[in-house]
């Protein structure tokens, strides 16, 4: 391509740049490299041993990590700012620093998210993102618009550097000549030729028209996963434009770093001239003026409407044992220093706009942490916690590690990447002037706790533990002499048509009655003075034996209709024997439902057996409880008394059935010393009907978006990518062009 | 125990009814759903209410809950909404609730689905204690800003976390206004039958390092027709649980009308103001049956000084 006077003079002044390392560069290299290595070996630790070696717990879920997180994305703006606007303004003075600018922009875009990853406890399930991502969380609209504003940002600043590229595929670097096909595939045949500069030049602008609004969406999404949130210091509508605005501030600073930076190491002192830092530092100013103005009114308004939870906030940044100090620093220092160095003429020197850059960064940083940690330190109600790394965060040194080490990723991508191309475009686009002169317990132990607990006064464990030893070491407890005492109930159920007996076997363990498990327990019917054996069963879990007898039983009449049980248990290894027994009377009774007029009511019937065989005689003065099964329980909704065989009860029709209304009643006679238990139930579809499922909406918290939210994210994916696409296709073009 | 023995007979007494009921509602569902597993059998008959009123015996081994599939674990009890109710008056913070959840959900020590707060805005008023499971919030905070659908609001109310799914990054720890949930910060030391066991988001169980937990309202116990832990363990009968389309809350031994006793008691919700809808309501501490003293009960002295703080008591 053609290669004008200037371009000229900035090749040789550039290429030894790309072709030397000094020593020193090399012992850049290894140490940035050992600190991101160690960070890495960090990385290992915080994996295998998990999130217990960061200062992270259940309070601060988030700490320096996400601290960085948001450093680094903020610092990204430097080259949303300066490469688009900038560029759209046609800035004259830009392009010096126009690559640094978008160096930090994909740079930290590419750090920054490693970050996030630090927060996540499951790495191994990163891929659940894209399997069961849903776009009602702020985090995933994070990882939509990072991704999308780094992929932006890697196209415009391959833009920006095809010309340098060229230039450099024409003039083969001589050293790590491995590089020369590259610099040759990327050029894509760009020799400036007038069709393919008017296409460059329009790519271009459209990008950054592109990226400036996304740039302001992503800072904008992630001061979001913040403000969504029922937090005091957090839930605040000025979050997103107040992150915008911090963003741009401490990437503005970053930038006037890295130019006073590589400024001395490339001595770029006729490149990059006292003019570049005067603006960006007016720049730089103003935008702290604004981070100031936003700050005010976030913590005014927070003051004066003085809420508890807000006021708890306050409280910590205000007070001088806790987070007053950094307050004051991040807010006022890091505003006001900044604003005095710059405007004040005498100050402002290029080293002294470069230490405002250097406060105005580091207050940033400071501020993130303010953010983050008091709010998380301040929840709703109380932390109750006894263990201080429960109460106050504290950073641990896996996690200043890796912050560290993403400082050094940082330097180290800037510093390889200024030797893969010039720091400073080597070609100058056609407005430019030359301003050259101007110029990131344990279970057992807890079970062990528990026993001892409960030695103080809670058994239940301690007799399941027991319980547990008992059944299932006997022989050992063979041996022990100890007799257990044992207690054995027998009740009379009658459900229905069912009837049955149930023995409960207990044990008498430390002055409490445990049930026993696996005992066998023998049944017999009493009729006169005669025993007849009904059969054995073994007990439960709970200690119960339930034994279920035929009808026939019954059917033989005994003396006055009284019947007589009993159930035996004759003793097992070192437990005693123990037996009870149970009278009763056949008691019959049946329930129906009848309605007259608007009256709807339950009607129970009960009978006794009578003197002849087969007859049965209405009782009388009997005590009736009428339920209601649920889910857990019987809920009772009356009671009554038989007189002369029958009683009724209202219908209890404000109690919910089923959805078609099916209401079971259940009426029962309760240990009654004539009767034992007796119980009927019916059903009826009087109760009150069920509504039907909802039909599962679309809602933030369903599986589901909101339609909007769909229909929002297809709109701006599309238009940004769009013309992603379009900028690739037009570099193809450019390609096709440079054939002829 | 000591206040299971007098309930069990109770429950014997109830629990063929009882268990009926646990199907009283959509049990055809249920029946389909069963015949399709290979129960085993107990002999022990119980009776189910069918869809259109009739009843059916069934035999009660084919209740007891086949495993559920994760489908069904996201998606809930057909037809159910469950609700607590929790009576301040009765609260003494005797702890056995968390004491009963902790071995049931295989908790380390510090673990702690409920929490206990002693309450007490100003000098003026009387402290009273505040247990706090998670509030299953109606419209869940969590719920909303989960990346991957980890943890979900099912149609009987529950919120779960699927610790399969998790991918730890601790947002809805973040979003919760009421601190409901935990982390594993480490791996679990858990017995090696709980290695065994399956997980299901319906236990909680076993934990697993890297992902966040909390009170899940033992949707395994609703299928059982039991009692969460917390309101088995409770001595005072403080947890009233239930079905809120039955109108029906029980602490164990009573059973109540659900709307009754928040008119009757004049409940409320926890911080009602956030929009949350929690499920869980609170009976105010009027006549407390308990003076907060009690609740010191083996307390450590800098635990006693915490709440003391806490409450603003000084003495």
């Amino acid at each position: 391509m053609n290669e004008d006077e200037k371009t000229q003079q900035n090749l040789i002044a550039f290429k030894p740049q790309l072709e030397k390392i000094s020593k020193k560069g090399i012992a850049l290299i290894v140490f940035l490299s050992l600190v991101i290595l160690f960070g890495l070996y960090c990385l290992y630790i915080q994996d295998t041993k998990g999130h217990i070696v960061t200062g992270m717990r259940d309070n601060v879920v988030w700490g320096l990590y996400i601290v960085n997180f948001i450093f680094f994305i903020g610092i990204s703006y430097a080259g949303a700012l300066i490469s688009g606007i900038l560029h759209l303004l046609r800035v004259p003075w830009r392009t010096p620093i126009i690559r640094m600018a978008e160096m930090i922009t994909v740079i930290s875009t590419l750090i920054g998210p490693g970050y996030i990853l630090l927060c996540i406890g499951r790495l191994d399930r990163l891929p659940n993102l894209l399997l069961f991502g849903r776009i009602q969380s702020p985090i995933i609209w994070d990882v939509i618009a990072i991704t999308t504003y780094l992929s932006g940002s890697i196209i415009f600043l391959y833009l920006a550097t095809i010309r340098d590229l060229a230039i450099l595929r024409d003039n083969p670097v001589k050293v790590a000549k491995w590089r020369n096909p590259i610099y040759r595939f990327m050029s894509v045949r760009y020799k400036d030729t007038t069709k393919q500069k008017e296409l460059l030049n329009v790519v271009t602008d459209l990008l950054s028209i592109v990226i400036i609004p996304l740039a302001i969406l992503v800072h904008s999404v992630l001061a979001w996963i913040f403000g969504m949130t029922l937090r005091p210091g957090w839930h605040s509508t000025i979050f997103a434009p107040y992150f915008v605005i911090a963003a741009v501030y401490s990437g503005t600073g970053v930038l006037i770093m890295v130019m006073w930076v590589f400024r001395k190491v490339y001595h770029l002192e006729s490149h990059i001239t006292k003019i570049h830092f005067n603006y960006l530092a007016i720049i730089m100013i103003v935008l702290g003026a604004l981070y100031g103005y936003f700050t005010f009114s976030e913590y005014l308004t927070s003051w004066y409407g003085s809420i508890k939870w807000d006021m708890e906030v306050l409280y910590r940044l205000f007070n001088p044992d806790q987070y007053f100090l950094q307050f004051v620093f991040a807010v006022f220092i890091g505003v006001m220093v900044p604003i005095i160095i710059v405007t004040v003429p005498r100050f402002r020197n290029i080293n002294s706009i470069a230490f405002a850059a250097v406060i105005a960064v580091f207050a940033l940083w400071v501020k993130r942490y303010l953010i983050i940690i008091p709010t998380l330190e301040s929840p709703l109600l109380p932390i109750h916690d006894l263990r201080p790394e429960f109460v106050h965060y504290s950073a641990t040194w896996v996690e200043w590690s890796l912050t560290f080490a993403g400082i050094a990723l940082f330097v180290l991508l800037f510093y390889l990447f200024s030797k893969f191309v010039p720091i400073i475009p080597i070609v100058r686009t056609g407005e430019e002037k030359d301003y050259s002169r101007l110029r990131k317990v344990v279970f057992e132990n807890q079970m062990k706790k528990v026993i001892k607990k409960n030695k103080k006064s809670d058994m239940i464990s301690t007799g399941i533990i027991l319980l547990l030893m008992l059944v299932s070491v006997p022989c050992a407890m063979a041996q022990d002499e100890t007799r257990i005492k044992t207690v054995l109930k027998l009740e009379y159920f009658h459900v229905d048509s069912a009837q049955n007996l149930t023995a409960t076997l207990q044990a008498k363990v430390e002055g409490r009655y445990l049930p026993l498990q696996g005992m066998e327990i023998g049944f017999k019917f009493l009729q006169g003075s005669t025993e007849k054996s009904m059969g054995t069963a073994m007990t439960n879990e709970q200690g119960n034996v339930t034994f279920s007898f035929p009808d026939d039983i019954l059917a033989t009449k005994g003396d006055k209709g009284v019947y007589s049980f009993t159930a035996s248990f004759s003793g097992k290894d070192n437990y005693d024997k123990a037996s009870a027994s149970a009278t009763m009377k056949p008691l019959r009774m049946e329930i129906s439902f009848s309605q007259k007029g608007q009256d709807k009511m339950i009607d129970l019937k009960a009978f006794e057996p009578g003197k002849k065989v087969d007859e049965w005689v209405p009782v009388d003065k009997l005590d009736i409880q009428f339920y209601v099964p649920r889910t857990f329980s019987l809920l009772k909704v009356g009671k009554g008394t038989i007189t002369n065989g029958t009683t009724s009860l209202e219908f209890p029709t404000s109690i919910p059935g089923n959805q078609l209304g099916y209401l079971t009643i259940v009426a029962k006679v309760e240990e009654n010393e004539i009767y034992g238990n007796v119980e009927v139930s019916g059903t009826i579809n009087w109760g009150k009907p069920l509504p039907l499922t909802k039909i599962i909406k679309r809602g933030l918290g369903d599986t589901d978006a909101p339609l909007w939210m769909v229909y929002t994210l297809i709109v701006l994916l599309s238009v940004v990518w769009f013309h992603y696409m379009y900028v690739i296709f037009t570099v193809f073009r450019i390609r096709h062009l440079g054939k002829s | 125990m000591k206040n299971k023995l007098p309930s069990r007979r109770k429950f014997l007494k109830l629990g063929v009814a009882a268990g009926a009921s646990a199907l009283f509602v959509g049990g055809s569902n249920m029946l389909s759903a069963l015949t399709n597993n290979d129960p085993k059998e107990t002999g022990e008959k119980v009776k189910v209410l069918t869809q259109d009123g009739k009843l059916v015996d069934v035999d009660k081994g084919h209740l007891c809950c086949p495993p559920v599939s994760n489908k069904e674990a996201r998606q809930g009890i057909p037809d159910k909404k469950m609700v607590m109710v929790i009576d301040l008056a009765k609260c003494r913070n005797a702890r056995k609730c968390l004491q009963g959840c902790q071995s049931m959900h295989m908790l380390p020590p510090h673990m702690e689905w409920i929490k206990f707060y002693l309450m007490r805005d100003t000098e003026d008023q009387a402290p009273y204690w505040f247990p706090k499971p998670c509030l299953h919030c109606n419209n869940p905070p969590c719920v909303k800003v989960c990346p991957v659908g980890a943890t979900f609001k099912r149609t009987d109310g529950i919120v779960l976390i699927d610790n399969d799914r998790c991918i730890g990054c601790k947002f809805c720890m973040a979003a919760c206004p009421y601190s409901s949930r935990v982390f594993n910060w480490e791996e679990p030391k858990l017995p090696k039958v709980a290695h065994k066991q399956p997980y299901s988001p319906e236990t909680s169980t076993p934990p697993k390092i890297g992902t966040v937990s909390k009170c899940d309202f033992c949707p395994d116990m609703v299928r059982k027709g039991e009692l969460p832990a917390c309101v088995k363990s409770c001595p005072n009968g403080v947890f009233y649980y239930g079905d809120k389309n039955e109108d029906a809350v029980t602490n164990g031994t009573d059973t109540v009308l659900f709307s009754e006793l928040l008119e009757s008691r004049a409940a409320y919700r926890f911080m009602e103001e956030l929009g949350t809808e929690p499920s869980v309501y609170y009976l105010p501490a009027v006549d407390r049956a308990f003076d907060y003293k009690t609740g010191f009960e083996g307390l450590s002295e800098d635990e006693i000084a915490l709440y003391k703080k806490e409450a603003k008591i000084t003495e």
